[in-house]
């Protein structure tokens, strides 16, 4: 058979199983057994058990399970309402005042979270009523929620990030660090769109709250102490070369139980909760990732990989065009799946065409981070969207509209992370300089 | 019937758990065991076995709790009659998939047990242990499918797919 026929064999697939609902780690190693069935000789089954096992059990991916662990746990804390009355008191100064803490309330989140809907919900729990009650618009402060809460991909920690890393094989501490710039300079895009916004309608943003001295504002900004150790702690032992990213989380882990020990938000209850929230949402993506494994396997098997990077290389596409291809692809699929399912998929296919295309490993992760997060705030399917309509009860086309500014300002990062690949590539280079 | 296959699937999801808790416990010594100068061989190794465990031993209560991941737009587009063939329909195919995964997990284990297969890091755990783990999660897995199956054929409320609360994984 051609490699026309059996990829559109496998895709029909695909999709007829996603369609029907089959759940999607299934479906990929469905699509994975019928590839082994037909086109290899090697027996489908043992290699699938095989496979699965090995990748369930791998090393670098312990890493993932802590992340998400820790992540749980402060999304049961008070950690919100503490960045909430940290941050207020500077922001008000600012045109659009408040709406900054949704930007960087977000932002600092995303450096102790791995996801993006739970820092869309942690920070939105605070600030969505808060920010109601003072008259903020409802559009804009929804639609700078779910932009900036895309920053819990970019911003490491990312399980995101974890995942890309392990089907690249490049390493996880390095695309963490790859990571700080690019989240930090989107921050300032939204921030940026915030100042303009409030420039040109000043009349719809509610006065000050009542003024504060200096002092009053630092002894506010206590309650952000315990979070910025929690960040030093993950962060800073990842780029002092100190710990591995698996480590890191592990810290992370009993950092954030400390951390809600303090502010007294650490029950049997919230603790069992947050472990068994956490072994289930593991499970979830276990599963996708053992799916995907296989179907890795499969596809080594079958050559498309290769077959597929030849064919790009042959259309004599530049990297521009290969990168807003792919952009596009992403950001369609990203309409059906979510983005780990989305990187696990495409990246057993995709690899050998990127590389090819001599494009940086550790860049072109940042790039797929960027452009999967696009698609989380895109509907039918994207996942921030689904937390906040969840969170506002306000219907997915209404929060999907008001966000369509934030979207814009994310084509603008990944246009200028094109420009100036530097922001990504910079601080991994120092880091790899250090012994 | 209904009690018993509800406590298998939570009894193993809390034995997951644990293994959660065992996965921190064993990074937690790796880097005590640095710090402090002493070695403990196979932390490593340890570590993904108890990962794969945590995940595998979970599958059936998340599956049952709703939070596996499914592409819903067709299936909610659907009423009456065809919801149901269509629900029927992906739940056969998920307990095929689910049911071949479950016979070459067992067979796995059963052969590592067999021909004495040892982990080749330093570790030097025979294999099957840790593999029994997998064999049971996806068993329960596809008897957690057939039960979802049983109950949409007869028309029962099947398990909740809801996109909230349970989505902070992006």
């Amino acid at each position: 058979m051609s490699d026309l026929a059996i990829t559109s064999l496998l895709i029909l697939t695909l999709f007829a199983f996603l369609g029907a609902g089959v759940w999607i780690g299934l479906t990929l190693s469905g699509v994975a057994w019928i590839g082994m069935q037909l086109f290899a000789s090697r027996p489908a089954g043992d290699a699938m058990a095989v496979t699965i096992w090995g990748s369930s059990s791998s090393w670098t991916l312990t890493a993932l399970p802590l992340f998400v662990w820790m992540g749980e746990i402060l999304f049961r804390t008070r950690l919100s309402q503490d960045m909430f009355r940290g941050l207020a008191p500077w922001m008000n100064a600012l045109p659009g005042r408040l709406l900054h803490t949704n930007i960087i309330g977000c932002a600092i989140f995303a450096a102790v979270s791995g996801s993006s809907a739970a820092t869309c919900a942690t920070i939105g729990k605070m600030t969505l009523p808060e920010l109601a009650k003072r008259g903020y618009p409802d559009n804009i402060v929804i639609g700078t929620l779910a932009g900036a809460g895309t920053l819990g991909l970019l911003i490491p920690p990312s399980i995101i990030m974890i995942v890309y890393g392990v089907s690249a094989e490049v390493s996880i501490a390095q695309l963490f660090i790859a990571g700080v710039f690019p989240g930090m300079m989107l921050a300032a895009l939204f921030m940026g769109y915030v100042i303009v916004w409030a420039l040109l309608n000043p009349d719809k943003v509610p006065p000050a709250d009542r003024k504060t001295t200096f002092l009053e504002k630092l002894s506010e900004s206590r309650s952000l102490i315990p979070v910025v150790l929690l960040i030093v702690a993950v962060l800073g032992s990842i780029y002092a070369g100190i710990a591995t990213a698996t480590e890191a989380a592990a810290v992370g882990v009993v950092g954030s139980l400390v951390l809600s020990a303090v502010q007294g938000s650490l029950t049997w209850q919230t603790f069992r909760d947050a472990l068994l929230g956490a072994t289930r949402l593991y499970c979830m993506i276990a599963l996708i990732l053992a799916g995907a494994a296989f179907l890795t396997l499969s596809m080594g098997y079958i050559g498309l990989p290769r077959h597929l990077a030849e064919w790009i290389a042959s259309l004599g596409l530049s990297q521009f065009g290969l990168l807003v291809a792919l952009a596009i692809f992403f950001i369609i699929l990203g309409c059906f799946l979510d983005g780990i399912s989305m990187v696990v998929l495409t990246m057993g296919v995709l690899l050998p065409t990127v590389q090819k295309a001599g494009i940086d490993l550790i860049w072109f992760g940042i790039f797929v981070v960027l452009v999967v997060e696009m698609a989380q705030i895109t509907p039918p399917v994207g996942f921030n969207l689904f937390v906040l309509q969840g969170m506002t009860g306000r219907q997915l086309p209404y929060i999907a509209r008001v966000t369509i500014p934030m979207f814009l300002l994310m084509v603008v990062a990944v246009g200028l992370i094109w420009v100036f690949p530097d922001i990504v590539t910079w601080l991994p280079r120092q880091m790899r300089a250090t012994p | 019937m209904r009690r018993l296959l509800d406590g298998l699937y939570d009894g193993a999801a809390w034995l997951a758990a644990l293994m959660l808790v065992g996965l921190l416990v064993m990074v937690l010594l790796s880097i005590a065991g640095r710090q402090l100068h002493f070695h403990l061989p196979g932390t490593d190794a340890y570590a993904g076995y108890l990962m794969a465990g945590a995940g595998f031993l979970a599958l059936a209560h998340t599956l049952k709790r709703g939070e596996h991941i499914r592409v819903t737009l067709l299936l909610q587009a659907l009423t009456g009659r065809w919801r149901r063939a269509m629900e029927l329909a992906s739940l056969s195919i998920a307990v095929l998939l689910s049911g071949a995964f479950a016979f070459y997990a067992v067979k796995l284990s059963w052969q590592s047990r067999m021909f004495n297969d040892i982990s080749t890091s330093n570790d030097a755990t025979p294999l099957w242990i840790p593999q029994i783990g997998m064999a049971i999660g996806a068993v329960l897995l596809t008897v957690a499918l057939i039960d979802e199956w049983v109950m949409a054929a007869t028309g029962r409320q099947t398990a909740r797919t809801d996109d909230g609360e349970a989505l902070h994984n992006e």
